[in-house]
């Protein structure tokens, strides 16, 4: 098998892995939504409510909010 | 979230990108408008002698208008989105300042440096990315301190998740990195012999290898500083100003990987029809078209965003700026595919549609998105309403004529040569020689230079509208939430 | 199985990086592996030329010129038999352009002198009078950097070994011997011409960037 033979199966192969991939993110976001585990929705309320004292969308647990 | 309530978020380098996007943005158009009537009026290449002709100007052009222009405006909105988005302040971390500044300075200096390099002539040869080594281990070096300034803010995000534009500043910055280290490696010819420029290099990649890298990054370049950060940049700001939420925050999701799946593949569209394996130049055509899908689901998920608030289109010009954005990037988004099929590809290639296909991305989609976002944060920085509406209308107007006076002349100009080139007579010679195909571009050419003086003028229109809004327009009491304050 | 994406930068990045890097590894490197072979009789460039090379490079002709002549029926009849792979072996960086303002310029060694080049060069308008190309008269007096020229073929023979100095290669030596030889040639191409400056300068050991990118030029076959 020479290299061009090689880059021929190595390209449709990983193009199929990361096609099913992509599907399987798509699916994944629609279904997740449905049986109401997640809301990615929201997740675009970050760009209307972005004051410094706004409460964020989900807490971030690393940062402690008494740090300072 | 009591002690939120002590920080503010910390505009200062925001603010001095800023300055060098409107900076770099006048050089590089003035530039541009300059190269574009030497084409029509070949007299103007002798005005500054050996260093202003067509040739020596036209990667100053680029190289400004790119890596000036361009990359000013992603770091001045980066720092001022990463920051909200996260809801962290730059002032919370004194190392994040310092790098900031760092970053800026090492930015502009090196910028200046750049610029002037290309001038004298110290070139690598390869279309956007001519700096030679020194300059480019500047670029690496300001790149890493903007790595810097984004991870280190994510690290001390309140916010868990990451916004869409965040995905898009991140992807540029990786991809950017990559790229751009791949096709500059060159060996510095002084070092080795001992001989010679200290500034000469040559390229690790000979001929064909040289190509393809080569046309790996100046394809990608155009994707990860002309599609992902100026993505990135829209997903905030139209939402923002029009108080809307993304049509679909799924569906901006998906295009993201989409894009970043497809996008890589697409260079070789560059090379069709030249020495490179042709299953390589196949690929470089089909993933060009199907690029269509994720560019127009991002493009889609933007206009839809102003679903039911069309009204907004009339009220406020900000908004006419960004809709106009999204719609020019569909349109070139559709062009350039059409432009990768091979049997189009091998008209429209070598001539000036090819110009005319990155115009209509750049200042359509681009410079528009650019400059709609500096509308949004400059009175939101400098707490002061934009100076006048109506000199936003008319620089839009004057932009907008600018821009179609532009591809179309272009679309024009690039297929009559293009079918020139190939025509033969009923024997079968060649019907035109070279030159026959030169000057019956005049006319379009004449007509290009003017759509740059336009665009030009909507661009300092644009500049003093900016300059009057710092420092004399009306302060504001408080920050508006979303549509933008303007007299 | 996704969720750690949205809140984990760095999986986040690792997966951009895998997913945009894919296309490159499957695309690029291998083409490495089968390293860009000459075609055959293919020289490397001389000290001369490639101080002609560096002044297109320098002066960026390759904004308006491709070197590049697709396999198009009314290509070859134009410009000549269409390009390969392995002629461009020696070509670092290749010069293939992306723009036709101008014609292509793969073989303009072929039908153009250097008398032609040479008035040309001074001013296109007095040759083809409706020409947009600019005049380049700052190449008859800007010395050419040879000695950087040298830099480079030393550059390329130690560190890719590129065929100087072998059986059937092109000889360098050291760098008075290639001084020596690249005045030579000079002379050669300024047999041809008739601007007096150039003739003396060349004549007094110094070489114009016209007489280096004519050779240059003239080796484009
Ligand atoms: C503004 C675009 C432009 C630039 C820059 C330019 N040229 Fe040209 N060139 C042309 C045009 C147009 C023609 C055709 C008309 C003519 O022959 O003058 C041409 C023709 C030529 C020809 C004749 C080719 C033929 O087949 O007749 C040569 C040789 C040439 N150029 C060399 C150069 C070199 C060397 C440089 C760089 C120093 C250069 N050109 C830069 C536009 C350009």
């Amino acid at each position: 098998m020479d290299i061009r033979e090689l880059q021929g199966y190595a390209n449709f192969f990983l193009t199929m892995f990361l096609v099913l991939l992509l599907y399987g993110y798509i699916l994944h976001l629609y279904r997740s939504e449905k049986k109401g585990e997640k809301d990615y929705e929201k997740y675009a309320d970050m760009a209307l409510h972005d004051e410094i004292s706004d409460a964020p969308v989900e807490n971030n647990p690393k940062t402690k909010e008494s740090k300072e | 979230m009591q002690s939120n309530a002590a920080f503010e978020y910390d505009y200062s380098i925001a603010k001095l990108f800023t300055y060098t996007t409107i900076l770099f943005g006048i050089l590089g158009m003035i530039i541009g408008t300059l190269i574009a009537a030497q084409l029509a009026f070949p007299e103007l290449n002798y005005m500054f002698g050996e260093y202003g002709t067509f040739s020596r100007l036209r990667p100053v052009h680029t190289t400004v208008v790119i890596f000036g222009f361009t990359l000013s405006g992603v770091f001045a909105t980066f720092y001022y989105v990463a920051q909200r988005v996260l809801k962290v302040s730059m002032a919370e971390s004194n190392l994040l300042m310092t790098v900031g500044k760092i970053h800026f300075w090492l930015y502009f200096v090196g910028a200046l440096l750049a610029t002037v390099s290309l001038v004298l002539g110290f070139s690598q040869g390869k279309e956007y990315a001519q700096y030679e080594w020194p300059i480019d281990i500047v670029i690496v070096i300001v790149w890493l301190l903007w790595g810097v300034s984004i991870f280190g803010l994510i690290g001390i995000r309140r916010e868990k998740s990451l916004y869409i534009s965040l995905w898009y500043y991140i992807a540029c910055f990786i991809g950017i990195a990559m790229l751009y280290l791949f096709n500059n490696m060159a060996v510095p010819t002084a070092l080795v012999s001992g001989y010679g420029n200290i500034m000469h290099s040559v390229s690790m990649y000979s001929g064909t290898n040289d190509a393809l890298v080569q046309w790996w990054w100046g394809h990608n370049a155009v994707a990860f500083v002309f599609t992902v950060p100026i993505i990135a940049i829209i997903y905030y700001f139209l939402p923002k100003e029009s108080g809307q939420a993304i049509y679909s925050y799924k569906l901006s999701l998906l295009s993201f990987w989409g894009l970043m799946f497809v996008y890589l593949w697409a260079g070789s569209h560059h090379l069709l029809y030249s020495p490179v394996p042709d299953w390589m130049q196949t690929m470089g055509s089909i993933f060009s078209i199907v690029l269509i899908l994720p560019s127009w689901g991002s493009a889609i998920n933007m206009l839809l965003t102003m679903k039911g608030e069309w009204n907004q289109l009339t009220d406020n010009p900000l908004i006419k700026f960004m809709v106009l954005a999204s719609t020019f990037y569909m349109l070139s988004t559709l062009e350039g595919p059409i432009q990768a099929i091979k049997s189009v590809n091998a008209i429209a290639h070598f001539t000036d549609w090819i110009p005319g296909h990155v115009h209509d991305g750049t200042l359509g989609w681009v410079a528009f998105t650019i400059m709609a976002g500096i509308f949004h944060m400059t009175p939101r920085m400098f707490k002061r309403e934009i100076y006048s509406k109506s000199l936003m209308e008319t620089q839009f107007w004057l932009q907008t004529l600018a821009v179609v006076l532009y591809f179309t002349s272009m679309w024009i100009a690039g297929i009559t040569q293009g079918m020139m080139w190939r025509a033969v007579d009923e024997y079968g010679n060649l019907m035109y020689s070279f030159i026959d195909t030169v000057t019956v571009l005049h006319p379009y050419y004449a007509i290009r230079a003017l759509s740059g003086v336009l665009y030009l003028s909507g661009f300092l229109i644009f500049a003093y509208n900016i300059y009057k809004t710092i420092t004399s327009s009306k302060r504001l009491t408080e920050e508006p939430q979303f549509k933008t304050p303007m007299a | 199985m996704f969720h750690w994406l949205e809140k984990n930068p760095f999986f986040f990045s690792v997966g951009v990086f895998i997913v945009i890097a894919f296309a490159g590894i499957i695309e690029i490197l291998p083409n490495f592996a089968e390293a860009s072979r000459p075609v055959k009789g293919l020289k490397p460039y001389t000290v001369l030329q490639l101080a002609g090379k560096e002044v297109y490079k320098k002066d960026n002709c390759l904004s308006c010129h491709s070197q590049m002549i697709r396999p198009f029926k009314s290509e070859t009849d134009r410009y000549g038999q269409y390009s390969l792979s392995g002629e461009y072996a020696y070509d670092r960086p290749f010069l293939w352009g992306s723009k036709r303002t101008g014609p292509d310029l793969h073989r303009v060694g072929n039908y153009r002198t250097t008398d032609w080049h040479e008035n040309h060069m001074w001013d296109p308008k007095s040759v083809v009078p409706d020409s947009i190309m600019p005049a380049y008269k700052h190449h008859f007096t800007n010395i050419a950097d040879i000695e950087t020229a040298y830099a480079e073929a030393v550059t390329v023979k130690t560190v890719f070994n590129t065929p100087y100095d072998v059986e059937g290669g092109t000889k360098l030596g050291t760098w008075e011997e290639a001084q020596k030889m690249a005045l030579e040639e000079a002379k050669l191409v300024t047999a041809d011409m008739k601007n007096k400056d150039v003739k003396d300068a060349v004549e007094s050991g110094n070489i114009p960037e016209i007489v280096a990118l004519i050779a240059y030029l003239n080796r484009l076959k």
